[in-house]
């Protein structure tokens, strides 16, 4: 019988939320306060402890779950601890020499990353296995004792290692990992075959690197964390959001944290696919626009899309094509697949030398902040260009804590833009929204069009706090018709903690065609890797309702070299079953690429096993009726630009927190709430459901994906 | 305010032009099928607009892309382009028609809008195999007929059909037939997918729209190119140099290039470069055009676009009749060599007014590795081509990266893992190569071993590279840095220890092993100035030796304190 609480803390770059959730009432209560950086349990205990405060019983929490950044943040700003790298003889110079390509074509001045292990810590072991896993020669474990014997002379405290072929037979590097644990007793190792079996030699390495460079953080941190819970009398459950949407025991974070580097970002995906799931859209569009940047990401049948082409670390960005990725260190873990571009309200417009209007990536940020909070910003940011246009109001920011300055934003705007451009202020404003706009709506379309989704088929979700001002603009521009905007958009993001899986992930690879491999071979490697799973899963068994197991089958055409996840249907895998699942590959591939070669031998590359301890989802909470008209949740009319009507429209402005449940009103509309603004132009129509969501619709348009 | 001078709509609407030729590329290579298109990212992709205009491209091969300029234009004026109808694909690689080495292989459409012509989608690739006289057909030769299948600009698709008859006539040319097709039915995908989001974008904002738009990116794309040269610093700036080897002769293939910058316009002028050669070492007009292009392209701001706008600032002679423009029937295939050298020595030319902008000498090469093996198990003939990294030239403030790709070629390594999974064969090395910098106040980044090793089956492996003499040079007193060597069985092996040359073609036995190192890059600045804690650095890094830090950079290193022994240096730096 599980208790009644549930607490999720997510900690930012400025910001560290709470939620908590009461699972009898679906009462939900946040709570904010500044990120520590010198030490992030501080405000992750005193968000908690907001949380908690004297109405709630702390024995009846269930249980908290956790998204951190402490893992990228030791990575981006290069606070990885010592580690030594562990190689196949004659590969020392794997991470340096990493994918020998610049990350930028023109610049002369390009610096490569440095590696994530300086030459002087990488050694070699002598031993071999062929592609096919046999071994060419056996490992030489005086080798192995020798480098244990350097790097102990170094005071190293984790070792990576990664040896050629080492996915297809462990046996080499799980017999280094005994040696080093016998000859270097304390010391943090990590196996490739471990964290990540799969073939590629560099990005398995790189993975296995980043994952040895933060276990250590990772693991003191978490103790930290769970030591403050057991003195504030809430030694529960500590679960971690991962970088895939699902959460993990911290023991298995600790073990494997390279699966969390993108924790945070995932949350939002989690939670867009949560609240469009309990709304019964189970193809959402996530957007998530904070302060620096907006981050765009699919969801299909109600779970978010997934991508191993990651790389952490990087400047990579919308645009920068396909080298972008050559500027960090790739991770070949499942990650949400999330297109982020740096397009947030503190974003900086500007006129470059060919006198075109820019915006970002350069970003005002909270300091000194956009021309308008007067805190000493001097460039017009996208919040400014809002505050022009009369999308913001100017006394009623962050719930009227801020007061807007409209001259310093019109300033801004004039002298950095609308004057060099020769157009007025309004038009460069204009200007500013539409461009960050042409960048967002680039991200949507890489996530839906680009993986050969069609945009018009989906829901879009806009929160964080500059989501809603910019949703329904975007949805118009890719040809979305419905837009929800949910209850506290500002803080959405926490509740996708409270409304995730526990998910476990494993792979084999087996590089096999589909035409000669034994069905049943598959069937016995995906057993093995649930026994596995569901032993992991007991050690979590306070958390979960019940486990289930997902199939995935990692598939291309015989001499490709990127595959498709095609998922396993339930049952054994025999003859039959294979044949369906070559058959839904052959569909997904001319899905994604336009076309299928039906007599083309079909390859298997590597067997992904999802080992899911399902958790009951919070049910969200019906306000209670009301018979109220929308009408009365006006607070007053204003002039607000409509790009649409190319001038100042008399607009009214509700107040959201008054808007009844289950009534509807047309736009155009500005809506208020405490730390957002939605903006609903002209033809679109507002109505709000039994929960207080909004749901935006394109008057006249047949919404596809609900006939 | 008129449409083409809409600064905003103009900035939104280049942004999806690009997304066209970026989903374009990740389409191509997402399908592909040979290790050098999927993973090493050889290929590029671009939209032409209805006068045969760049206007968009994605960010690949800045060679194929320059190339492109010349070629679009060209296949489309020689095809017809009234003969090409909707759904309709012309594929062609002859270097005698505006194309490159036969390798590189476009397939190229039109793009209409309802009825209406608004453009052409375009894909290069370069393919594992073309035919001709040896595997990955690359190799030193006479003729460009013996470089492999030679294709006019020729239809390969009718109405959205490849068309089986001339398809099968290709890929009976060519060795890797499998793995070709493959790739040639990525850049169809490719191209179907750039046109129709291309004629998508037309309907979202109307045709007459649509043309105003990519009128006014061209037009402000030339204001910003001009406003980039008005900032170049005005001269007459001239190099020579040499590619090292042509394939046959014992003589130098001398080049010689002078750059004129003036306020509003610069001209590269290869007059003077040595007369086309019977040797691989010819470069194309499009070839060396497109050299050009990446130096100017380099000198400008970061964010710059690239189309028309761009490249009609480049003002390029090179007399037909020698190597930086060959005349039929010189052979082609090695003239990248030659093409990737004028880079090098038109940032040298550049060093003595934009000192701080170059970098010193890089690779400079291609470093094109190939091999075929026929796979016992079942009979299939496999082809292998990869390109290898070098060192890059050091910069007036920062060293030069190790072991990465330089100029207009940013092509990856192909993993080991996949490699050895593919081909019956191991890589038995992939390093650096320690002291193989070009010492510096800055130093040059090091060069790149890899060892490919054949233990149970013979292939024929090919070496298209170059650097058989000198390393690639410093500047202001740095020093030049180590050259390439291609040695067969250098531990060891089946057939004897021998150097191979820069450009062969060489049976190797099963058991034996060919180690391609390519070379380091040049120094900056005298190397007796260069910060001993960066000495120190790469000394206990083992990227060079304590006896190098001792003779060349003038630092004594204690190794056992893993400390610089500060009186001894001392004595050494003032000695000088």
């Amino acid at each position: 019988m599980s208790r009644r609480f549930r607490i999720g803390v997510d900690i930012g770059g400025t910001f560290t939320d709470g939620t908590l959730i009461d699972a009898v009432t679906g009462e939900v209560r946040t709570s904010k306060v500044l990120t520590t950086p010198d030490d992030p349990s501080r405000g992750f205990i005193s968000a908690v402890e907001r949380l908690a405060s004297q109405d709630i019983d702390r024995s009846e929490t269930d249980r908290l779950v956790h998204a951190t950044t402490v893992a990228t943040n030791a990575i981006i700003e290069g606070k990885t601890v010592p580690t030594a790298f562990i190689t196949t003889h004659g590969f020392r110079d794997m991470l340096e020499i990493a994918r020998q390509i610049r990350p930028s074509l023109y610049d002369l001045q390009f610096e490569k990353p440095e590696p994530l292990v300086p030459r002087r810590l990488c050694f070699e072991v002598s031993e071999r296995l062929a592609a096919d896993g046999s071994v060419v020669e056996e490992l030489d474990e005086g080798s192995v004792r020798s480098v244990a014997t350097e790097i102990a002379s170094q005071g190293i405290s984790s070792v990576a290692v990664c040896l050629l072929h080492s996915y297809r037979n462990p046996d080499h590097e799980r017999r280094v990992g005994e040696i080093l644990a016998e000859e270097l007793p304390g010391v943090s190792v990590s196996l490739s075959s471990s964290v990540v079996p799969e073939f590629r030699e560099y990005f398995r390495a790189s993975t296995t690197v980043i994952n040895a460079g933060v276990r250590p953080i990772v693991g003191k941190y978490l103790e930290t964390i769970e030591s403050r819970l057991s003195a504030a009398d809430l030694d529960r459950d500590l679960l971690v959001m991962q970088s895939n949407g699902g959460v993990y025991p911290s023991a298995a974070a600790t073990d494997s944290p390279v699966f969390m580097v993108e924790s945070g970002p995932a949350a939002g995906s989690v939670a867009a696919a949560a609240i469009g799931s309990a709304l019964g859209h189970r193809d959402v569009i996530s957007f998530d626009m904070g302060g620096t940047t907006a981050k765009a990401s699919l969801i299909r049948d109600g779970r978010p899309s997934i991508t191993k082409d990651y790389t952490v670390g990087g400047t990579a960005q919308s645009g920068a094509g396909a080298f972008g990725g050559a500027s960090g260190y790739p991770v070949r873990t499942p990650v949400v697949d999330l297109v982020e571009v740096g397009a947030g309200g503190g974003s900086i417009g500007w006129v470059d030398s060919g006198g075109a209007l820019r915006v970002g990536p350069h970003s005002a940020g909270a300091s000194p902040g956009p021309a308008c909070y007067g805190l000493g910003g001097k460039e017009p940011t996208i919040t400014d260009a809002n505050l022009v246009l009369g999308r913001l109001d100017p006394e009623f920011f962050a719930g009227g804590e801020i007061k807007l300055d409209v001259d310093a934003a019109r300033n801004a705007i004039e002298k950095h833009c609308a004057s060099k451009l020769g157009v007025t202020v309004e038009r460069a404003a204009l200007g500013i929204i539409e461009i960050a706009t042409a960048a967002m709506v680039n991200a949507l379309r890489l996530v839906s069009v680009q993986r050969g989704h069609d945009p018009r088929d989906f829901v879009m979700m806009g929160f964080g706090g500059a989501g809603p001002a910019h949703a329904v603009r975007i949805a118009e521009e890719i040809g979305v018709d419905r837009v929800l905007i949910p209850l506290e958009p500002g803080t959405a993001s926490a509740m996708g903690l409270l409304s995730t899986d526990i998910r476990l992930e494993s792979t084999t690879t087996v590089i096999e065609r589909t035409d000669s491999v034994d069905a049943s071979a598959l069937e016995e490697a995906f057993l093995r890797m649930e026994k596995n799973g569901s032993q992991q899963l007991a050690g979590a068994a306070t958390a979960a309702s019940d486990n289930a197991f997902e199939r995935w089958l990692e598939m291309r055409y015989y001499g490709q070299s990127f595959e498709l996840s095609i998922p396993a249907a339930e049952g054994a895998i025999d003859t039959n079953a294979l044949a369906q699942i070559v058959s839904s590959f052959h569909t997904a591939h001319e899905q994604a690429y336009g076309f299928r070669v039906d007599d083309e031998p079909v390859e298997i590359v590597n067997l992904r096993s999802t080992a899911v301890g399902r958790i009951q989802n919070p049910k969200m909470r019906e306000l209670p009726a009301d018979e109220g008209d929308a009408g009365a949740a006006i607070k007053r009319t204003r002039q607000v630009y409509f790009q649409e009507s190319e001038g100042f429209v008399e607009t009214p402005v509700f107040d959201r927190s008054l808007i009844p449940p289950d009534s509807s009103f047309s736009g155009p509309a500005v809506i208020e709430e405490n730390d957002c603004t939605t903006i609903v132009p002209a033809d679109w129509e507002v109505e709000t459901d039994t929960f207080g969501n909004l749901l935006i619709t394109r008057a006249g348009s047949t919404a596809r994906s609900q006939a | 305010m008129t449409t083409a001078s809409d600064p905003i709509k103009s900035e939104v609407i280049r942004s999806a032009l690009t997304q066209v030729a970026e989903e374009m590329a990740a389409a191509l290579r997402r399908s592909a099928y040979s290790t050098n298109v999927k993973t090493r990212q050889d290929f590029s992709c671009a939209f032409f607009d209805k006068n045969l205009r760049p206007v968009a491209q994605a960010f690949t091969q800045p060679v194929h892309l320059g190339s492109f300029v010349r070629l679009i234009p060209q296949a489309v004026e020689t095809y017809g382009a009234g003969n090409l109808a909707p759904g309709d694909m012309l594929v062609v690689n002859d270097p005698y028609s505006g194309g490159s080495h036969l390798n590189d292989v476009t397939v190229l459409g039109p793009v209409h809008h309802g009825d209406a012509l608004i453009g052409y989608v375009a894909s290069l690739a370069h393919h594992v195999d073309v035919g001709g006289g040896a595997p990955a057909s690359i190799g030193p030769f006479r003729e460009i007929f013996q470089e492999g299948i030679i294709i006019p600009p020729v239809k390969l698709v009718r109405g959205g059909e490849i068309d089986d008859d001339v398809f099968r006539l290709i890929l009976a040319q060519i060795r890797s037939k499998r793995v070709t097709a493959g790739d040639f039915r990525a850049q169809v995908a490719a191209n179907s997918t750039g046109a129709k989001r291309m004629s998508e974008l037309f309907d979202t904002h109307g045709s007459a729209e649509m043309q105003a738009h990519i009128d006014g990116v061209i037009e402000y794309t030339s204001r910003r190119a001009l406003a980039n040269i008005a900032k170049l610093p005005n001269g007459r700036y001239e190099a020579e140099g040499f590619v090292d080897f042509d394939g046959f002769s014992d003589e130098v293939v001398n080049l010689q290039l002078a750059i004129t910058i003036s306020d509003d316009s610069v001209l590269f002028d290869m007059t003077g470069c040595d007369p086309q050669r019977r040797a691989p070492v010819n470069s194309s007009y499009a070839m060396t055009f497109a050299a050009c292009a990446y130096t100017l392209r380099a000198l400008m701001d970061a964010d710059m676009p690239v189309n028309e706008g761009f490249y009609r600032h480049i003002q390029l002679i090179a007399p037909e009749g020698t190597v930086v423009n060959a005349r039929h029937p010189a052979p082609i295939v090695g003239g990248w060599e030659t093409q990737v050298r004028l880079n090098d020595l038109m940032f040298k030319a550049l060093s003595i007014s934009m000192p701080d902008e170059v970098a010193a000498g890089c690779k400079a090469m291609m470093a094109q590795a190939g091999f075929g093996v026929i796979d016992p198990r079942n009979g299939e003939y496999h082809c292998n081509y990869e390109a290898l990294a070098g060192g890059y030239g050091a910069r007036s403030d920062k060293d030069g990266p190790d072991a990465v790709q330089q100029h207009g070629q940013n092509t990856e390594n192909a993993p080991v893992e996949e490699i050895e999974t593919h081909f019956p064969m191991r890589i038995s090395r992939l390093s650096l190569i320690e002291n193989s910098e070009g010492p510096g106040e800055y130093r040059g980044g090091l060069g790149l071993r890899r060892d490919y090793h054949f233990p149970e089956v013979p292939a024929t492996f090919t070496v298209l590279s170059d650097r058989d003499h000198a390393g690639p040079h410093g500047l202001f007193g740095g020093e030049e840095g180590r050259k390439a060597y291609y040695i067969l069985n250098p531990d060891g092996g089946t057939s004897d220890l021998r150097e191979l040359t820069s450009k062969c073609v060489v049976d190797v036995a099963a058991g034996d092993t060919v180690s391609f190192q390519t070379p380091g890059g040049g120094g900056y600045g005298p190397p007796e100035r260069r910060d001993p804690e960066n000495v120190l650095k790469d000394v206990l890094n083992g990227k060079i030796s304590t006896l190098r830090a001792r003779d060349i950079y003038k630092v004594a290193v204690d190794t056992d304190a893993g400390a610089i022994d500060e009186a001894e240096t001392r004595q050494l730096r003032s000695a000088q």
